[in-house]
């Protein structure tokens, strides 16, 4: 590589954790792999690549109008707009250099995992991702189960069309347009896929009541797309972060999931297992190490997260992607006790029938 | 044992109106007529006061007695039916919390709390509350010192009590001292001390006990705000102390257990003989008189360890059948044998309620709470060992001394040919026992046959009979009408009754749902299927086998020898403070207490499973093994 600024900078690369390169999400996924979390591996096709491409195809002004005029356009505009800029960016050409470098890391990656045609996950990683309040949670692309270098490359440059979606070019976190109009570039992510026994999302607090001392966890059976996008109803498990505790299992029946399905050659909603659809997708020792490696990407990143992860059929426990927590971490904290008073006093009161919390609540439920 | 139709729980008209069936339609078993002459008039249902019995909670008391009341054995439920209840109604008053009534239906214990519901009297009785209550809290440990120093004050009292066969003459010194008083003044006087000594303990045992409770429930209730669905354990292990006299007798076993593996005593303790020969054959080895030593030192006052709740002269103590502690000592002796260290880890447990709670801390949303969090942490501590401790002194040592006392009076009534069995006493009411010793002076006194010496031997016969026939019979959990709310610290805490409970009783009508499932409240995390043991007395204890899945109405703390047996446990009652939860939790097991109607719905020998997460119970095979 003489580039200063590379096409492709893999995960595990030293430079990788504080590179920009790799946008909110692969950025994120680098520092993980970095502190020794079980990320798969994988590369990231740069931002710099993805303007290097925009720059050779002469569509980089082109790209500023477009996010310019959305800001202002109604809807049936912002999708003429993106339909026709898409366009453009599936027909323009690779540069070659840029094309040699994602095949020679395919390969790579290819003869790091001794898999030749090795299935990978393409997705997209923004630059704006880790703005304070942007989390784009299911705006970018994910592609999943694609094999063979042609096939990478193909949806690289799907990922980078994603950018100009209509969901994207109008999406306004509080009503500022800010982040869309501004010049963000993406990374394209390229990593082993796991094959999935369960999937799913965890949250280092309780996304509905804010309570920190909660590790949730989401999953369900098959791949995890299903309890992402909101298709599938996951199984719901609450564990108590201080001591491990399984404190709820709340087992959906799921009679579809996401898995890699022969007769298409993609992945695809095909029937669970008739013995796994009243089953728990996770046993308790899977429970447990989520619940364990959630605390621990917390106390690494120092604020909650959430975070999307697999298990595979033999147990072991996979990164997919982290995220700061945006919801809770931004509001105004609640206070749990009504008044502010001693112990004691705290006491008598409790004995006169006065509740000592803002909740009026039942404590027994 | 089976239900008759009119006796279930909650029979289906009833349950659909919200209440469980009237006390009054509860059905006297065929061949236990009359039981109710067994007990004092103010203990039975009355037509005279229906409106009022029918019209309230009641609920059975099986955590404190989980058997038909013997008649002396009232004495206990009539002391705390006062002591207790005074506590809210006299002394501080608690001001939305009434006393706890009692009656007792087919000779077993039911309880109703009161509940203080006119805003004004709640205001008046705050005042009281908040000065009187507020004194005790704020000098809580000066006031807990002087609290043990009126117990172990009571308890020595109590051992000082001696009972004797009147003499054929009075001695010399009865004469020559020229105090007038003799031996028949003497019994009369030694059994009103007896008496007198149980209901100051009694007293002693409520001083504090309510308010202890009362603080750490509001902290339960913070962490429950807090961080909703954490469990009771944990919350418990904040607080819980790690030296509470609970475990003493265990850790005196454990030390015994290490004497003997240094003193080349092992061999001897290991096979499974009766105590007393294991005991003779120390006495004969070269080392044994050290050991057995140290076994005395030991036992006195830590083998005072009831196998019950305390409450029935039947909860036998270890110091009166040593098998349990031997059982538990031979554990122990293997377990050194295997290189293990069989200290508890204090250290460890120390450090993790430090951390546990430093953490939870950390997860507070802001300063304010955080405060709050630290003196109701402060507070809980300062109380727990007070509520954890006093257990031992009452009803460990101080009750099992006094059923010890009982049976040496009984050996009086033996002597003097009232009685064939000392153990026939607890069939006599103790005011009836009033009557048969002052028969008993008559009849010293005169030289002619005393009445009693023909009247008790059929009356406990046909005592004995009504009362095995009440064994058989199950008590519902609950009759008459549940309240709208439940106040009462007590009940909530010791006996884990919440509006939940009452629904859950409501709805299950004594069977399992129909789903082979119990549910009950998760005392002890973990899962586990084994084999039901079914224990109802705590002399079937010894044919728990290695596996087993305890089913009891309550268990007690000193049964924890078999825990280390067993693979679970599960109750009838019981709550988060019951006896056993707090030593449960140190055993690691997994169990479920307060499930109302494991003793009935399972059988010993079929497969069950115990979900302490969960809080159920089910039944995997129909078909005992």
């Amino acid at each position: 590589m003489n580039s200063p600024s590379p096409y492709v900078l893999w995960l595990d690369d030293p430079s990788a954790p504080e590179s920009k390169l790799l946008g909110g999400k692969f950025g994120s996924l680098a520092q993980m792999t970095e502190a020794g979390f079980a990320v798969p591996p994988g590369f990231g096709v740069t931002t710099t690549a993805y303007r290097h491409f925009l720059k050779a195809a002469g569509l980089a002004d082109r790209a500023r109008e477009v996010r310019a005029r959305a800001v202002t356009a109604d809807l049936a505009e912002v999708q003429a707009l993106s339909a026709e800029f898409t366009t453009a960016v599936g027909a323009a050409p690779l540069p070659a250099d840029l094309e040699t470098a994602v095949r020679e890391a395919y390969a790579e990656l290819e003869s790091r995992t001794g898999q030749a045609g090795l299935p990978v996950a393409v997705r997209s990683s923004g630059e704006s991702e880790d703005l304070a309040g942007a989390s784009f949670a299911g705006q970018y692309d994910t592609f999943l189960w694609i094999k063979g270098a042609e096939e990478v490359l193909q949806h690289v440059r799907r990922c980078w069309a994603g950018m100009f979606g209509a969901a994207v070019l109008t999406y306004r976190p509080e009503g500022d347009a800010s982040i869309t109009t501004a010049d963000h570039g993406i990374c394209v992510g390229i990593q082993q896929m796991v094959e999935a026994r369960a999937a799913g999302v965890m949250f280092t607090l309780d996304p509905v009541t804010g309570d920190r001392s909660k590790v949730v966890i989401e999953g369900c059976w098959g791949l995890g797309e299903g309890v992402v996008s909101g298709g599938i109803t996951p199984s719901r498990y609450v564990v108590d972060k201080v001591t491990f505790e399984i404190l709820r299992r709340e087992v959906a029946v799921q009679e579809t999931q996401f898995r890699f399905d022969p007769a298409i050659s993609a992945v695809g909603l095909v029937p669970v297992e008739a013995d796994r659809r009243e089953m728990t997708c996770l046993e308790d020792v899977h429970i447990d190490a989520l619940a364990r490696l959630a605390k621990r990407i917390e106390q690494h990143r120092g604020a909650p997260q959430d975070i999307e992860w697999a298990v595979s059929e033999s147990g072991d426990v996979h990164v997919l992607q982290v995220r700061p927590e945006t919801v809770w971490s931004r509001r105004a904290a609640t206070q749990v006790i009504g008044e502010r008073k001693s112990a004691v006093d705290h006491v008598l009161a409790r004995f006169a029938g006065v509740g000592l919390t803002q909740r009026a609540g039942s404590p027994q439920s | 044992m089976t239900l008759t139709s009119s006796n279930d729980p909650a029979d289906s008209s009833a349950a659909a109106a919200g209440r469980f069936i009237s006390p009054f339609a509860v059905e006297t078993p065929a061949g236990a007529e009359g039981w109710e002459s067994m007990y004092p008039y103010y203990a039975l249902l009355s037509e005279e006061r229906r409106e009022l019995d029918d019209g309230k909670f009641w609920f059975f008391d099986g955590m404190h007695n989980p058997e038909p009341l013997y008649p002396f054995d009232t004495i206990m439920t009539e002391n705390w039916w006062v002591a207790a209840s005074q506590m809210s109604t006299r002394v501080w008053p608690v001001p939305p919390a009434g006393g706890i009534d009692h009656r007792i239906i087919n000779g077993y214990l039911y309880i109703s709390p009161n509940a203080v519901t006119d805003p004004v009297e709640i205001g008046r009785r705050a005042e009281l509350f908040g000065v009187r209550a507020g004194h005790y809290f704020q000098n809580w440990d000066e006031i807990y010192d002087q609290w043990v120093t009126k117990a172990t004050d009571c308890i020595d009292r109590l051992k000082a009590i001696q009972f004797a066969p009147l003499p054929d003459t009075e001695p010399e010194s009865s004469v020559f001292e020229h105090r007038g008083l003799y031996s028949s003044y003497q019994l009369l006087t030694t059994y009103g001390e007896l008496l007198n000594n149980l209901f100051e303990m009694g007293s002693y045992h409520f001083e504090m006990l309510n308010l202890g409770y009362g603080a750490y429930l509001t902290f339960r209730e913070f962490c429950q705000a807090a961080f909703p669905g954490i469990s009771d354990q944990t919350i418990a292990s904040m607080v819980s102390g790690i030296d509470i006299l609970l475990f003493r007798p265990d850790d005196e076993v454990r030390g015994l257990a290490k004497l003997a593996v240094e003193l080349d005593l092992a061999e001897l303790i290991l096979p499974e003989n009766t105590p007393e020969a294991t005991l003779t054959a120390i006495a004969g080895h070269g080392n044994g008189a050290k050991w057995l030593a140290a076994f005395e030192v030991a036992k006195d006052p830590w083998f005072w360890f009831s196998t019950g709740a305390g409450y029935t002269h039947s909860d036998r103590a270890w110091i009166d059948d040593l098998r349990l502690p031997f059982t538990a000592m031979r554990g122990y002796i293997q377990g050194l044998q295997n290189g293990e260290d069989i200290r508890r880890p204090l250290d460890a447990i120390l450090a993790e309620r430090v951390r546990v709670t430093d953490e939870y801390r950390s997860y507070l949303p802001t300063e304010d709470d955080r405060d709050s969090f630290d003196g109701l942490v402060e507070l809980a501590r300062k109380v727990f060992p007070f509520v954890e401790n006093h257990n031992f002194y009452i009803e460990h040592w101080h009750h099992s001394v006094f059923w010890s006392k009982v049976r040496e009076l009984g050996d009086v009534f033996v002597a003097h040919n009232f009685l064939d069995d000392r153990e026939d006493i607890f069939y006599l009411h103790r005011n009836e026992i009033y009557s048969a010793l002052y028969d008993l002076n008559i009849g010293w006194a005169t030289g002619t046959e005393a009445r009693g010496e023909t009247y008790w031997r059929p009356e406990v016969e046909r005592r004995r009979r009504i009362r095995d026939v009440l064994k058989q019979w199950a008590p519902q959990p609950a009759l008459g009408v549940p309240p709208e709310f439940i106040t009462e610290p007590l009940t909530v805490m010791l006996w884990g009754i919440t509006q939940e409970t009452v629904q859950e009783w409501l709805g299950a009508g004594g069977e399992d749902g129909g789903d082979g499932e119990l549910r009950g409240v998760a005392a002890s995390a973990g899962k586990a299927t084994g084999r039901a043991r079914v224990i109802t007395d705590p002399e079937q204890l010894h044919e728990v086998e290695d596996g087993d899945i305890l089913v009891c109405r309550i268990t007690a703390p000193s049964w924890a020898p078999v825990f280390s047996r067993l693979s679970a446990a599960v109750s009838d009652v019981g709550g988060i403070m019951a006896h056993t939860a707090i030593v449960c939790r140190e055993y690691g097991l997994p169990a479920v207490v307060g499930t109302g109607f494991a003793t009935v719905t399972i059988r010993t020998g079929q497969l069950i499973e115990v979900d302490g997460n969960r809080g159920t119970v089910r039944i995997l095979e129909e078909n005992a093994q």
